[in-house]
């Protein structure tokens, strides 16, 4: 339960400039700077680099993993969250440690290490491989390392919201004669929902900008594997400046947008649970 | 019956959190179970829920056993100490929930909401949120919630907690309206003696996981068994009295005394006596008194709390010795020798009293308890073997439970038990485990002890406790013994029956299971101890022997009808040195009594 309420505590004006001025200088002046490089090209210039058949391509693979896998996140790390939170088993501890460890790994790292994996000939790759099933040099591999790198946000998030679901609640509607799925779908699920949607959002965003891990195993064939941020970094070795502010403008939009509504629909569904909302 | 409880029991790794607790509630009964916190009410509630599952016993709602029912289908109405509403949902989906999940037409609902809503008087909040209710509000919602699928029973666990004073009355009175409109069988759970007068139909009172006593309110209070009981509802202080020919004494004065049980054997005998604190009269001097003297004595304490004056008094010194301890509102014990008091305005009018005043003390009334175990006396051949003793955890924790005193008396003849003690025993004597155990303990019941506690140097607290006796006439007091003992120790109860090896034919194995079946329903019926039974086939020391050792942490009540029977029968046990407490139990059988003096 999280109330935002205009506080009564003094310094409001002193906190309220200094996260102005913070989030102008990290945030705002260099968006700034992307959209007015983005405004030296002419329209003509702007649609025909945005519209490209390989820019498209890259899109659809960066946005279309990335939901994908703050999906997957979203359903295997609350099922980790909830085994972390209500069970206690021996070496309950590590396995909290190793969550957060993509955070802390050189995103380079663990792109090399599932390129290893998931090769043809690596450990996994050579059991999927007689199914017809490649992963590395895939779309499928884009998503595994996404997957990856934004699992923690979803574990993260949803932990102190599961921890908050009272038994008592769970106990109440057994008795009340709802079964398991009935308690989790009506119960537990609608408690958890805001911060599970917080988790997707951080996962999703981490994923669509994510440019170290996903080079290594996605082969990076165009039209095919090649993620928005990769074809950015080429149009740079080209000296491409103005085409990759345009390409980035573009990743910011639809970003931006996105989590927009996802927030808009967090704050919904915040609504019912606090308390003066009508 | 509508929920029916046979000696239920739940394990929390090892030890017994709620033991052998059988209980009727009947139809359309309000019960009300009482206990401080940690004393298993609330796990015993759940477990009639059928949220917490039972390790023994026999659980049934309406004769229909549902022991290994889940909590979903015995649909009980449960309600939370805090609310435990859904939050995102609407008061009306709240109440609607039960019936929703059971698939009733949306009119029904509706129909069945609206009138619970008006049980309740909440009517018109269908659309609110929990969380735009007051508390007492929520907790009406609650109850209307756990009624709405039309609940077998309704079950409250500190439903007021979380409320203040002037709500918390004001939904006692609602609910026990409802309760009473509907019928229902009712189980309230609290530690609040004065919610527990103000509700109850029947009380149970609960401590260390037992259901140490059940009844009527007033009853429990005029006429408790037990000390637990008769501290925990109302105040009490709590006196050593002696039990005599005449009449129950106090010190040399005898005092008024609600039905007393005959004295056993003819023995005058140490007692536990509850002096209400408005039982008490003060009067400036002794010839004012309208009651029996007991004591002069000095007020130190006074407080005005409106209708009632409470005051503390402190005891002359003779008369100190034989107050206990009172426990205050801590559940502590305040010093030995201070005598709570309580004077309505109509006798603060007749005598004014202040602070450092003397008084004469004089009593009106008192109940005598029926425990057989009063006070505690460390025995040893040298002062610092009884002050050892005296320090023993068990035996401390023991005492502090029991809100008696451990005395400490040396007594040389004890090393080679030849000579006659220099005073009578009195209360239960406690000795130190080791090679002549037998012999003192065959000293000390020749010397006039009843109970014999024998403690080893190293011993944690028992968490069973094994009972048996050498032959019937030792059962009566064996069991009272073993029921006093067992309100003051966490620990499971095991009658072990033992017949001798050439019994084991078929005509005899009924009788030992007859036996075995009347010692339970004497100890049930008389005592108010829960215990199981186990039935043996060989020589009484070596199957004891034998589960002793078997047991986690043991302890054995053993009673016996001649000291004899201690080496001819139980030598085995003594031989070396015991590494669990025993508690020996003595009373001369009729014809030996006569033999014997």
């Amino acid at each position: 339960m999280s109330f935002r309420q205009p506080s009564i505590l003094p310094g409001f004006g002193l906190t309220l400039g200094f996260s102005t001025f913070f989030l102008s200088a990290i945030i705002l002046v260099p968006l700034a700077a992307l959209v007015m490089k983005t405004a030296t090209m002419g329209w003509g210039d702007f649609i025909r680099v945005v519209t490209d058949p390989r820019a498209l391509a890259s899109y659809r693979l960066s946005f279309g993993a990335s939901i994908l896998a703050a999906t997957l996140n979203s359903v295997f790390g609350f099922i980790i969250a909830w085994t972390l939170v209500r069970y206690e088993f021996p070496g309950r501890k590590i396995i909290d440690a190793l969550i957060d460890m993509p955070f802390a790994l050189p995103t380079a790292v663990s792109g090399i290490a599932l390129t290893a994996v998931f090769a043809e000939n690596g450990w996994i790759g050579q059991h999927l491989a007689p199914f017809g099933i490649k992963v590395a040099y895939t779309w499928i591999g884009v998503v595994v390392a996404l997957t990856l790198i934004g699992l923690p946000f979803v574990v993260r998030s949803v932990q102190p919201a599961i921890a908050e679901v009272q038994r008592d609640l769970e106990d109440a509607a057994e008795t009340l004669g709802a079964g398991r799925f009935t308690i989790f779908r009506r119960i537990v699920l609608p408690t958890v929902f805001p911060a599970l949607a917080t988790g997707f959002t951080l996962a999703f965003a981490r994923a669509v900008g994510e440019y170290g891990s996903v080079i290594f195993i996605a082969g990076n064939l165009p039209m095919r594997t090649e993620i928005t941020p990769l074809l950015i970094v080429i149009k740079l070795e080209q000296f491409d400046y103005k085409g990759a502010a345009a390409l980035g403008f573009i990743m910011l939009t639809m970003s931006f947008v996105m989590l927009l509504s996802i927030n808009l629909l967090q704050a919904w569904s915040r609504r019912r649970i606090v308390a003066g909302a009508r | 019956m509508s929920i029916t409880l046979d000696q239920v029991t739940k394990r929390y790794q090892g030890s017994p959190v709620v033991n052998d607790v059988s209980l009727e509630v009947g139809e359309g009964e309000f019960y009300v179970l009482l206990g401080p916190s940690g004393s298993g009410k609330s796990t015993l509630l759940r477990a009639i829920a059928g949220l917490t599952g039972v390790d023994h016993g026999r659980i049934a709602l309406h004769g229909n056993d549902v022991t290994h029912v889940s909590a979903r289908q015995r649909g009980v109405g449960l309600v939370f100490q805090n609310y435990a509403l859904f939050r995102h949902m609407t008061v009306g989906e709240n109440i609607e929930f039960a019936l929703k999940v059971r698939r009733m037409k949306a009119a029904d609902r509706r129909e069945r909401r609206k009138e619970l809503l008006r049980l309740v008087a909440l009517e018109g909040m269908d659309d609110r949120l929990p969380t735009q209710l007051s508390g007492g509000q929520q907790q009406r919602v609650a109850v209307a919630r756990a009624l709405a699928h039309k609940p077998p029973v309704l079950l409250l666990d500190e439903p007021f907690g979380a409320l203040d004073a002037k709500i918390r009355e004001e939904l006692r009175r609602t609910i026990r309206q409802v309760q009473r409109e509907l019928k229902i069988t009712t189980v309230l759970v609290t530690h609040d003696q004065e919610e527990a007068f103000a509700m109850a139909d029947r009380i149970g009172v609960m401590n260390l996981g037992r259901l140490l006593e059940s009844g009527k309110p007033d009853e429990l209070y005029a006429r408790p068994a037990t000390r637990f009981v008769a501290t925990f509802l109302g105040a009490a202080n709590l006196l050593l009295a002696r039990q005599t020919e005449q009449g129950i004494r106090f010190g040399a004065a005898p005092v008024n005394a609600r039905r007393v049980e005959k004295l056993d054997g003819g023995r005058e005998q140490e007692v536990v006596a509850v002096l209400r604190p408005e039982e008490v009269e003060l009067a400036p001097t002794r010839d004012n008194l309208r009651t029996n003297f007991i004591a002069n004595g000095i007020v130190e304490e006074q407080v005005f709390t409106g209708a009632f004056e409470r005051m503390r008094v402190r005891m002359a010194d003779g008369a100190a010795n034989a107050h206990i301890a009172t426990p205050d509102m801590n559940g502590g014990s305040a010093p030995a020798a201070l005598l709570d008091v309580t004077r309505t305005q109509h006798e603060q009018r007749l005598f004014p009293l202040a602070l450092g005043q003397s008084v004469a003390i004089g009593v009106r009334r008192i109940h005598v308890l029926p425990t057989p175990l009063s006070s505690y006396t460390a025995y040893g051949s040298d002062e610092a073997s009884c002050e050892r003793l005296s320090q023993h955890p068990f035996l401390v924790e023991l005492a502090s439970r029991m809100k008696t005193r451990i005395i400490k008396r040396h007594e040389a003849p004890l090393v080679a038990c030849d000579a006659p003690a220099s005073a009578p025993v009195s209360g239960v004597a406690v000795i130190a485990a080791g090679q002549k155990t037998a012999e003192q303990l065959q000293w000390l019941l020749q010397n006039g002890a009843g109970e014999v506690l024998v403690l080893p140097a190293h011993s944690s607290p028992p968490q069973r406790v094994l009972i048996h006796w050498a032959d019937d006439s030792a059962r009566r007091s064996t069991l009272a013994v073993a029921a006093s003992l067992l309100r003051h120790v966490a620990a499971e109860a095991v009658y072990v029956g033992i017949l001798p090896e050439g019994t084991s034919g078929e005509s005899q194995r009924p009788f030992g299971v007859r036996t075995l079946l009347d010692a339970r329903s004497e100890a049930q019926a008389v005592h108010g101890l829960e215990m199981r039974t186990e039935l043996r086939f060989g020589a009484a020391a070596d199957e004891l022997q034998r589960q002793l050792n078997e047991s986690q942490d043991p302890m054995l009540i053993l009673g016996v009808s001649d000291p004899a029977q201690l080496r001819s029968t139980f030598g085995a046990l003594f031989t070396s040195g015991a590494s669990y407490p025993m508690m020996i139990v003595y009373r001369p059988s009729k014809d030996t009594d006569g033999a014997g003096e």
